[in-house]
């Protein structure tokens, strides 16, 4: 399995949509950061390189990270389809389920190591603010952008490590949807798309308040949660994400190639 | 005794209303080289797909060398194939590194080996080159490289001979050729009859899903006819003969198959000796194409190409 796994991360390393999402996330904090309009968007000026961060995972949770990561995670799976690669695999002597459970287990992990980078590009853009203690917040804790007083570096890394680890966590079970509806639909494109409409179908679904708590997109937002109130958010997200990944192994057992 | 390598029982696939394969028994030896033969649409492609275990068989059963193969994925560490034409690889990657991938699936497989199909396949100044940039005939011996990997005791092809040039095709010939007489069993599916008749064993001819001939090609090489002054004694000079391997006379003539070629000269010698005068003496070359013709307009007189559509289990 360990072998599959590292063959898989080969794999992701070339994807076309692996290489344009860390163009768009190095440009991303460097455009948004330095932004004129910041201020009239989210109310305030950057004051430090941690706050940058923050801001880069504000702006981009709603759509543009999903997006990125719906977009590879198909594509993980869609390349063989588009390479015709799928059967000339299958027929060495791995199971079907052990392949693609070496598949899910990269596409749920790819959005900690888009989220790594994301983390770390943002914090270099935030040279020209300096590293040093400031008043205000990092954006991702209690208080928020303004902060409760004076904000030490190490516990401004802390906070933002804390909130990256927790979003890219509500990101994965994105990946595992992408995974299964490319292999219900044995196409990258269909699988991404499918899983942004499924994502903007939920958040339509928040008309109906009783289903909000439940809605994986809701715990998109959990980064900014204080840890205390985290538990039963994590079990969500891993339910939804042990789901797609089952499902994804039981269609895929079950198709002809 | 021979081994089955391959054996399919009533094997049928149906997709939707429409049968693809309809209730397809055939058996492959150990050293046998199989062919299956059909217009397009016969379902050639699905029938590899089922024997190698990458679509469900809607009835019926397939084995690989004893054991079905969706049961037991494992017996595909014994599997040779190339299922897709061409052969399909990770353009990325150069010819030695999809096959450093393969190796790896595969498990067991050392370096050396991996040079050695490439010098077999005679790739081995290209296999630095991304398989992006390979010719499609390139494409095809390194997919017969990669399946020929695990030396293995089965191997099955899809249109091995696709987009290859005469030299190259040779070249896959002679290399399954080898692989047979090294105890491996081989099925493919093509639609070069030449190429069929040139080295294969046997081949099935199909239709519309349905085995509708098999023909054992080994029974029609190395066959000759003569015409001769007397056909009853001729028939019993030779029948005694271990060089013979059968002989029968057919509208006037006597026809006889020989288990050496090289001993055709010692057939002239054993008539003369028994007193029988030679007048004419030619190889009984057999027609594949021809036969193929006649058998799919015989069919197709039959049962109107989709014209009844039978449904599924229903023989034509």
């Amino acid at each position: 399995m360990i072998g599959l796994i590292q063959i898989e991360f080969g794999k992701l390393w070339r994807l076309h949509s692996l290489r344009f999402s860390l163009l768009l996330l190095t440009l991303f904090p460097i455009v948004w950061a330095y932004a004129p309009g910041v201020f009239d968007v989210y109310g305030f000026f950057v004051l430090s390189a941690y706050q940058v961060p923050a801001l880069s995972l504000l702006s981009s949770m709603e759509f543009l990270l999903p997006l990125l990561v719906a977009i590879a995670s198909a594509e993980l799976l869609g390349m063989e389809i588009g390479f015709s690669t799928l059967p000339t695999v299958l027929l060495r002597p791995v199971t079907r389920s052990q392949w693609l459970v070496a598949k899910l287990f990269v596409a749920a992990l790819y959005p900690f190591l888009l989220l790594a980078y994301l983390l770390l590009v943002s914090l270099l853009s935030g040279i020209p603010f300096g590293y040093g203690g400031f008043v205000g917040g990092t954006g991702v804790g209690a208080g928020g952008l303004l902060g409760e007083g004076l904000m030490m570096p190490s516990t401004a890394v802390l906070e933002l490590l804390r909130a990256y680890a927790v979003a890219a966590y509500s990101l994965a079970p994105i990946s595992l949807l992408a995974v299964l509806f490319t292999v219900i639909f044995m196409n990258a494109a269909g699988g991404a798309l499918a899983t942004l409409s499924t994502l903007i179908f939920m958040q339509l679904l928040l008309v109906f308040p009783v289903l909000e708590p439940y809605l994986l997109t809701t715990q998109l937002n959990s980064y900014v949660n204080p840890v205390a109130s985290m538990g039963w958010i994590f079990a969500l997200i891993l339910l939804y994400g042990a789901a797609f990944a089952a499902l994804s192994v039981v269609l895929f057992e079950r198709k002809d190639f | 005794m021979s081994v089955t390598a391959i054996e399919t029982e009533n094997l049928s696939k149906v997709y939707g209303s429409r049968p693809i394969v309809r209730d397809l028994s055939f058996r492959v030896d150990a050293g046998e080289v199989y062919a299956l033969v059909g217009p397009n649409g016969a379902g050639k492609t699905t029938v590899i797909r089922l024997v190698s275990g990458l679509a469900f068989p809607s009835s019926g059963t397939v084995k690989l060398l004893g054991i079905n193969p969706f049961e037991r994925p494992q017996i595909r560490r014994h599997l040779g194939a190339v299922v897709e034409a061409p052969a399909a690889f990770y353009p990325y990657l150069t010819g030695r590194a999809n096959l450093n991938l393969h190796a790896k699936l595969a498990g067991g497989v050392g370096r050396g080996r991996i040079n050695e199909v490439l010098e077999m396949m005679e790739l081995g100044n290209a296999s630095e080159r991304k398989v992006g940039v390979y010719s499609l005939g390139m494409r095809q011996r390194l997919g017969v490289a990669a399946a020929m990997l695990t030396k293995p005791d089965v191997l099955i092809l899809d249109e091995p001979a696709s987009g290859m040039d005469p030299l190259s095709l040779h070249l896959v010939h002679r290399v399954l050729r080898e692989a047979a007489e090294q105890g491996t069993a081989v099925l493919l599916s093509t639609h070069h009859l030449d190429e069929v008749a040139a080295y294969c064993s046997r081949v099935a001819i199909l239709e519309e899903g349905l085995l509708i001939d098999e023909v054992n090609l080994l029974d029609r090489r190395d066959r000759y006819r003569a015409r001769v002054s007397d056909l009853g004694k001729a028939q019993v000079a030779l029948q005694t003969q271990a060089f013979i391997s059968q002989v029968t006379s057919l509208a006037g003539e006597l026809v006889f198959s020989l288990n050496d070629p090289e001993a055709l000269g010692q057939v002239s010698r054993v008539l003369v000796e028994a007193g029988v005068m030679v007048l004419e003496l030619a190889p009984d070359s057999f027609d594949l194409r021809a036969y193929y013709r006649e058998r799919l307009s015989t069919q197709r007189a039959r049962t109107p190409r989709g014209a009844k559509n039978p449904t599924f289990g229903e023989q034509a």
